[in-house]
């Protein structure tokens, strides 16, 4: 495979590469910045970890949730959380676009766990590369990445040897929102930290209304959605019984089945996130184009 | 195990998951603090400073604290897996769909309410064959009835609709739920929970309906004790309820209820608070108070539903071995429910009962009333004048009332004096009532339909005769069986016997409690291997189906092997001019087993000899074996508080 095509416009490539990614179903895309993903990224952790002479990491994101979604019940939204892998799709059909069109390395970045460090630390961070391709702003949500016209998203990244030129971060983080500010000078906390299941969240905003801390309990988020936690404590709850009665409950009981069932069938339903910060968030659920309804309104006056 | 390895290899002691486990812990990306926003910023040196509140990666923790990083992974994730708390991802399960989550109402799941030792004692007793509890669900008779929901849904259906009557005082169904709840958020937070028991010993006021309702609006379990009963019964009762509460009155004449009360919890460890209804009592908490003081209407944790117990009932042994009827909802409500229409009460109805509520019957007269929201008349305690000026100024439509009862109203004449017109349903039970007793008061209440009803603390009401049903069915019989219930009469052997034989009367249905509380020997007696109830009672039951109550099993005397039943001469005795009530009894003989003893008050001035009664026995064609061959002339004789004779304590006086 050629690594390098010398008539290659990188200004018109990164153009078709971006209009790839909304053609496909992104709402945004960008080009992080290599070097300040290497600097701030620990080793092990960096795209050349996975991919030596990488030159360009594109991020990408497509829309968290419709406008019903958030309206329904937690237990039910908690099964709407595969809109990931709308983001991964695109991803990977990227890297084969770039490869084709272009005849340079790609890979579609693994948006998993590293196996060589436990299930709760990513390979990658997709967060960093689409804050730095500026697709986004960490918010006082445990760094829930939120866009000021897309709300809330779901991340993938390529990794690419083609270089493109990088984009900029935001310019204006949309967390928190005035409503947001207005509620913490009130009762000291913004909806998402109130409104935590877990409360996992804290913070503070600043006299001038921006986050000056941000503060995230990411094993007590863990707990109530990182699942698989419970299943190995359930078998050695089940192990430790004294009773037949105990060691069935901890075996059987409901909550516990469902995780034989979610096992049994694959299901990654009730995994990952409980959406209910994003629920309380104003930017996450009525961000101008984050919300479909809009687009489709703004789309139709559009159209005449 | 990490990566493959194992502690050995890394060289890991749980001395050093102690030591630096929290340092580990915290370092890592468990616990995240962003200050500013510098990535987006991009300003490095702030990224830099930062990183260990942001979170590490294990080989960067590994060489802040001089560890290898396997060792840190491996300590990482064991405290990863130590610390994770299950079970909170049922916290989701309430959420979404316009309710978000409150802190400050959350109720954390180990502390959760939970049923006490003593409360999952009582559910354990609610043990029902599953082939029956199929049938009664499916037939649409154990239905989600409680106590609460009927109360509820008159409250809001009818809020005006008088619900207590007592003398001129009426208590409307939205006044009612208004003091039910004041006194169940009392009760709440002097800490008595679902499933618990709360005592009452109060004559039939409305407070006592109040505070029926406000415990099973708890969840709780009303167990009664009669009036008459004193210290030595009332501590045995107590302790075999396991009672939390005892609601009485500060003082009846000559009994100082509350300081008995007072003196008991100081022997019973569970019994926490002395509830009195009158004067002040020191030590006590004020019924009055707790009922008059509103409160914002608390949420009960867990609400009762309808196969929860919430009557806790004493049949006898009030001294030794004490029977204790566990009812729930389904057997109680379901009986109400498919009675009223039976009984033809409606909403429209004023329902005075004579019985006690003490006494299953008085509180069915109750069940039946919140069944269909019709009014309950009060009368708080039965005398014949009181019964009779209560029918007469109360204008009651229904009465459930006592063959002893309305004997006494009559043979003093009270019910030529008094207005009984208000009446158009009567319902005689409690003993057997004599033919003559139900024509007589039949004819006293023009245009009231005189009924006979059977039914045991066991059961409720099992057997009545409707009103539709011909004088003569109501004043011969018990009736036919209550909907959702089957009798049987049946031989010693449990076998059913055909109609016109004697026998046992036996009963299975919606109706019938579980079982005995924590009495073994009583329920393997009292139960046949299919499910049925010894009722203890004879019957006969007729071609129709109507079914006459002969007698009780023990009451059968066995006189040198030739048994009978001595309730026709009973009935014979009693209307002997020299005798005003008279009961017999088997004693024991060394040549015979048994003879029979008759016990026997005489009228005022009268003193029957053992010779005048066998002669006019025999002038009325009572076998001669059935003649007694001993008298004892008594002053008073024992009576249960719904005014059955207690046999068992006639005892001879030499015997």
């Amino acid at each position: 495979m050629a690594t390098a095509k010398r008539d290659i416009d990188p200004v018109e490539a990164k153009k078709q590469i971006l209009d790839y990614c909304r053609r496909k179903g992104a709402l945004a895309a960008g080009v992080a910045d290599l070097a300040a993903i290497e600097r701030i990224a620990p080793p092990g952790h960096r795209p050349t970890d996975i991919m030596p002479r990488v030159k360009s990491v594109i991020a990408l994101g497509v829309g968290g949730q419709t406008q019903g979604a958030w309206t329904v019940p937690a237990k039910a939204m908690a099964y709407f959380g595969s809109t990931e892998t709308r983001a991964y799709k695109i991803a990977y059909g990227l890297s084969f676009f770039i490869e084709g069109k272009y005849g340079i390395r790609s890979i579609y970045c693994p948006p998993d766990m590293d196996p060589d460090a436990g299930p709760r630390v990513p390979l990658q961070s997709l967060k960093l590369h689409a804050e730095l391709a500026g697709i986004g702003a960490r918010s006082l949500a445990g760094d829930i990445l939120l866009h000021p016209d897309y709300g809330y998203m779901y991340f993938a990244s390529v990794f690419t040897e083609l270089e493109l030129e990088p984009d900029k971060p935001l310019e204006r983080n949309p967390c928190p929102a005035p409503s947001c500010v207005n509620m913490y000078r009130s009762i000291g906390r913004t909806p998402c930290m109130k409104f935590c299941p877990v409360q996992c969240l804290d913070g503070e905003i600043d006299e001038d209304g921006n986050q000056k801390v941000m503060r995230y309990d990411m094993a007590a988020c863990a707990e109530m959605s990182q699942q698989y936690e419970t299943v190995p404590s359930a078998i050695a709850n089940a192990i430790a019984a004294e009773t037949t009665q105990d060691r069935e409950d901890a075996l059987f009981d409901p909550d516990n089945k469902m995780l034989w069932y979610k096992m049994s069938v694959g299901s990654g339903g009730l995994l990952a996130q409980c959406f209910e910060c994003m629920r309380a968030c104003p930017i996450a659920t009525k961000a101008p184009l984050a919300d479909p309804i809009l687009r489709y309104e703004a789309a139709r006056k559009k159209a005449g | 195990m990490a990566r493959g390895l194992t502690r050995q290899q890394i060289g890991v002691t749980e001395a050093m998951i102690q030591a630096f486990g929290e340092t580990i812990f915290n370092l890592s990306h468990n616990h995240q603090i962003r200050t500013g926003d510098p990535i987006r910023k991009l300003q490095f040196d702030a990224i830099e400073a930062q990183r260990a509140d942001a979170g590490l990666t294990d080989a960067q923790i590994a060489e802040r604290i001089g560890l290898t990083r396997n060792q840190v992974l491996y300590i990482r994730t064991v405290l990863e897996r130590r610390r994770f708390r299950t079970g909170h991802y049922v916290r989701l399960l309430e959420l979404g769909g316009g309710k978000r989550f409150r802190a400050e109402r959350y109720v954390p799941h180990l502390d959760h309410f939970k049923y006490s030792e003593q409360a999952l004692a009582l559910r354990a007793a609610m043990s029902y064959a599953p082939e029956r509890a199929r049938l009664y669900v499916e037939r649409g008779w154990w239905r989600d009835d409680t106590l609460s929901k009927w109360l509820e849904r008159h409250a809001t259906a009818t809020p005006d609709a008088p619900a207590i009557r007592h003398g001129d005082t009426v208590i409307s169904y939205g006044e009612l739920k208004r003091k039910v709840g004041n006194l169940a958020g009392a009760l709440a937070a002097l800490g008595v929970a679902k499933g618990e028991v709360v005592s009452i010993q109060l004559p039939n006021v409305p407070e006592f309906l109040i505070a029926y309702l406000a415990i099973a609006s708890l969840g709780a379990v009303m167990s009664t004790i009669h009036m008459p009963y004193r210290a030595a019964e009332i501590e045995t009762l107590l302790a075999h309820a396991k009672s939390r509460a005892v609601i009485c009155l500060s003082a009846a004449k000559d009994y100082p209820a509350a300081e008995v009360m007072l003196a008991l919890k100081s022997k019973l460890p569970l019994l926490d608070h002395v509830i009195a209804l009158g004067a002040p009592v020191e030590g006590t908490l004020s019924l009055g108070e707790l009922i008059a003081h509103d409160r914002e209407p608390e949420e009960i944790a867990e609400p009762p539903v309808a196969s929860d117990p919430f009557l806790l009932l004493f049949t006898s042994g009030t001294t030794s071995a004490p029977k204790a009827v566990p009812l729930s909802y389904h057997n109680m409500l379901s009986n109400a429910r498919l009675g009223a229409p039976e009984h033809r009460v409606t909403a429209a109805d004023r329902i005075l009962s004579a019985a006690p509520f003490s006494h299953l019957y008085g509180l069915y007269s109750f069940h039946v009333a919140m069944a269909v929201g019709a009014e309950t008349l009060v009368l708080p305690v039965f005398t014949p004048p009181d019964l009779a000026q209560t029918i007469e100024r109360g204008r009651p439509t229904a009465l459930w009332t006592a063959p002893a009862h309305v004997a006494a109203c009559l043979g003093t004449g009270l019910f030529d004096r008094h207005d009984l017109s208000s009446l158009k349903l009567a319902i005689v039970s409690g003993s057997a009532c004599p033919p003559e007793l139900a024509r007589g008061f039949a004819a006293k209440a023009k245009n009231c339909a005189v009924t006979q009803l059977w039914g045991m603390t066991e059961t409720q009401g099992a057997l009545y005769t409707r009103p539709g049903d011909p004088l003569e069915v109501s004043a011969t019989s018990a009736g036919r069986p209550s909907p959702g219930t089957e009798v049987r009469v049946a031989d010693l052997d449990d076998r059913p016997l055909a109609a016109g034989v004697e026998g046992e009367l036996q009963v299975r249905g919606c109706l019938l409690f579980p079982g005995y509380l924590d009495n073994p020997a009583a329920n393997a007696a009292s139960f046949t291997a299919d499910g049925w109830f010894r009722s203890g009672d004879l019957a006969v039951q007729d071609e129709a189906g109507n079914v006459r109550i002969t007698g009780r099993i023990k009451d059968v005397i066995n006189r040198g092997g030739v048994k009978y039943n001595p309730l026709d001469v009973e009935l014979l005795l009693d209307k002997h001019p020299k005798v005003a009530q008279a009961a017999i009894v088997p004693i024991p003989d060394s040549v015979l087993g048994e003879k029979a003893c008759a016990f026997v008050v005489p009228k005022p001035g009268a003193a029957p000899t053992l010779r005048e009664l066998c002669d006019y026995l025999s002038e009325h064609a009572i076998a001669k074996i059935k003649l007694p061959e001993r008298l004892e002339i008594i002053a008073e004789m024992p009576m249960t508080p719904t005014r059955k004779i207690i046999k068992g304590r006639l005892k001879p006086s030499s015997a």
